[in-house]
């Protein structure tokens, strides 16, 4: 038995288990442990009996349908026309020009601001007595007494404008990466694709798509679960309740109001987002292959 | 001759609207972010009295100062109505500690010094007449110190917000640096899996872990505390920098670790004298994504704190709550993002390889 632990083969092949082993052992106190937690305690009450009552709250709750709404009309539009311009955008600026490297470092600033001073930017932005106004008046757009009262809307409305803002701050990024992927394709593939009588659109729809899926699917899924779970912006400019979207509920029971009934409604608001990512996650993994290659490794 | 002629027309054309979309683009990216450091140095008058808005913050102010049978009237020039306006209350007493109020009312919501000896000068003007003007230069950068003075908490929450950032790349880099090596350097059963597992750790919301972690480090006594978030941030970054690691470590060449195996030394010794110091750059970078995703962080900290909050989530409070001046806010949330932004830009080659999809 000793004789095996200390066997050179053993040691080897023992190696990259304890280098991991620490991070097994951090995930299982701090993630693992703690989502059980979570999962476990959306379906306890106040006095750790077990309970439905969270969820019946949440799913009897008409605020809930509209968060859910909210959340999907975000997810849905803002990703899909992100993706559009970011991609537009690349196409048309991917040739070398003089100055690409200011315009690339200028593109990666809205991406680095925190969000809340993307918050202080749009909130004092969208005031009726705001900087946008103030411009708008400069540039001779509106007169001075017809002010665009831009945080008015109703709903879809104030939708619209949490996409924009999300898009000032994503789209400039998410053309950099799609940048990037393009000039690290291949040319010769493309030149290929002419030279057999292909037109602009022909090799942009069979060549130069395909070529970039990795990065747009990585791209993709990456905004969709951030998308899942905006919030900081919408409190930040309308406020808690005025446009309820899933997390933004949820922080609301968790922080705002201070009852254990409504910590207990939090957890569960929890649970159901996670599941929401979980799923955009799992369909990640799925088409990005990562489920199929252990077979190819250990080949 | 003529083909080539109508070849360069097309090419400039296609150049000028190439130089159009990029300066347009650019300006959107830009204006807002002028507008919040412009506001961010404007004084509380200026940003909230004069309409429009002026695009550049006046660097000095004009001020006329009136003597009635009530007592004194101070009015400022706003540029947007172009005269003179009431600036503060109806009327200021005449004694030594109405002067006093004067100068407090003027530093606050004009953002600039006018010292008593300088009013009593002005004061002494008005024997002959019946108003005085004078003007006084801004200070540009007020509205920084005075947001860190009024705010509560702003400094302490500054303080903890770095203790947790480096707590954080500490145990990130360390736990996380490991299985990167491991992931870079060895082929073991179970390593798909184990990647899966890192990855899905890292697309998990984070809140998720938080809410639970209000009850377990109350347990043990960390809750609403820097320690405790930190442990609860190294999570995902821990995630995030075995990800990054292994890139690093796979790009340094194993058999320079080979050949200092041959000179004598042990595996670490390899490991430490050579590799490290070859990884070096990418470990600083690394460490630095890691300290933007603390320092950035805000709902975990918003649920995992009550008296000891981290300062994106002070900023965050002030701004959602009413009442506070824009040019405060807007020099709070700059001073929250300059750290992220700077190190953003430092690093932005090793985050654009990471959202483009290079795999461990």
């Amino acid at each position: 038995m000793f004789k095996l632990l200390y066997s050179r083969e053993f040691r080897q092949k023992a190696v990259p288990y304890l280098l991991i082993a620490p991070v097994l052992i951090y995930y299982a106190l701090f993630w693992l442990y703690p989502v059980i937690q979570c999962f476990a305690g959306s379906f306890r009450d106040v006095n750790n009996k077990l309970t439905l009552y969270n969820y019946a709250f949440i799913f009897k709750d008409p605020t809930f349908y509209k968060a859910l709404f909210n959340t999907a009309f975000i997810v849905v539009f803002s990703v899909t026309l992100e993706f559009l311009a970011a991609f537009g955008l690349a196409l048309i600026i991917n040739i070398k020009f003089k100055g690409s490297g200011i315009f690339l470092f200028i593109a990666m600033i809205p991406m680095a601001l925190p969000a809340v001073a993307v918050g202080a930017i749009w909130s004092s932005g969208f005031a009726t007595y705001g900087w946008l106004n103030s411009f708008l008046y400069y540039l001779g757009f509106i007169e001075k007494t017809a002010k665009i009262p831009f945080l008015a809307g109703g709903n879809v409305a104030s939708m619209i404008l949490i996409i924009i803002i999300d898009a000032w701050q994503v789209v400039p990024f998410m053309m950099i990466i799609l940048l990037a992927g393009m000039q690290g394709l291949d040319e010769e593939a493309k030149e290929a694709g002419y030279i057999f009588g292909g037109t602009k659109f022909t090799v942009l729809r069979k060549i130069t798509i395909p070529l970039l899926k990795p990065t747009i699917t990585t791209a993709l899924i990456l905004r969709i679960i951030s998308a899942i779970q905006i919030w900081l912006i919408i409190v930040m400019i309308y406020g808690f309740q005025r446009l309820p979207v899933l997390l933004e509920e949820l922080v609301y029971y968790v922080d705002e109001s201070h009852s254990m009934e409504f910590f207990r409604i939090g957890i569960a608001y929890s649970v159901i987002i996670s599941i929401f990512v979980s799923i955009a996650a799992v369909i990640y993994l799925k088409v990005t292959g990562a489920f199929g290659k252990e077979a190819e490794e250990t080949a | 001759m003529n083909r080539s002629v109508k070849r360069g027309a097309i090419r400039a054309a296609r150049m000028t609207t190439l130089y159009i979309m990029v300066i347009g683009v650019a300006m959107i990216i830009l204006f807002p972010i002028f507008f919040l450091v412009s506001l961010s140095l404007m004084s509380g008058y200026e940003s909230y009295y004069e309409w429009p808005n002026p695009l550049i913050p006046a660097f000095s102010a004009k001020y006329k100062l009136e003597k009635s049978d009530e007592g004194y009237h101070l009015s400022i020039y706003n540029k947007a109505e172009k005269r003179y306006e009431r600036f503060g209350p109806e009327k200021f007493g005449t004694t030594a500690e109405d002067l006093e109020k004067i100068s407090v009312f003027v530093k606050r919501q004009g953002n600039s010094t006018l010292k008593t000896e300088r009013l009593k000068e002005e004061i002494s003007r008005l024997v002959d007449r019946d108003e005085v003007f004078f003007s006084l230069s801004k200070n540009l950068l007020a509205n920084y110190k005075v947001f860190f003075q009024v705010t509560r908490d702003a400094v302490p929450s500054v303080i903890r917000s770095i203790y947790t950032a480096l707590t954080t790349i500490a145990i990130s880099l360390i736990i996380g640096g490991m299985a990167g090596y491991a992931f870079a350097r060895y082929i073991f059963k179970g390593r798909n899996l184990l990647k899966l597992s890192v990855l899905f750790v890292r697309m998990f919301p984070g809140v998720a872990i938080a809410i639970p972690m209000v009850i377990i480090l109350g347990r043990i006594g960390l809750y609403d505390q820097p320690l405790g978030l930190s442990l609860i941030y190294s999570v995902t970054q821990i995630s995030l920098t075995i990800w990054i690691t292994a890139s690093i470590f796979m790009a340094i060449p194993v058999e320079l670790e080979e050949a200092a195996l041959i000179f004598g030394t042990t595996k670490f010794g390899a490991f430490w004298h050579v590799t490290i110091p070859l990884a070096l750059p990418g470990l600083a970078a690394c460490a630095m994504y890691s300290f933007i995703g603390s320092w950035n962080e805000v709902i975990q900290a918003v649920v995992l704190t009550q008296f000891n909050p981290t300062f994106p989530v002070v900023v965050y409070k002030v701004l959602v709550g009413a009442g506070a001046q824009v040019n405060l806010i807007t020099a709070g949330s700059i001073a929250q993002a300059f750290p992220a932004v700077l190190f953003t830009l430092l690093i932005r080659k090793y985050i654009l390889r990471m959202w483009g999809g290079v795999r461990v």
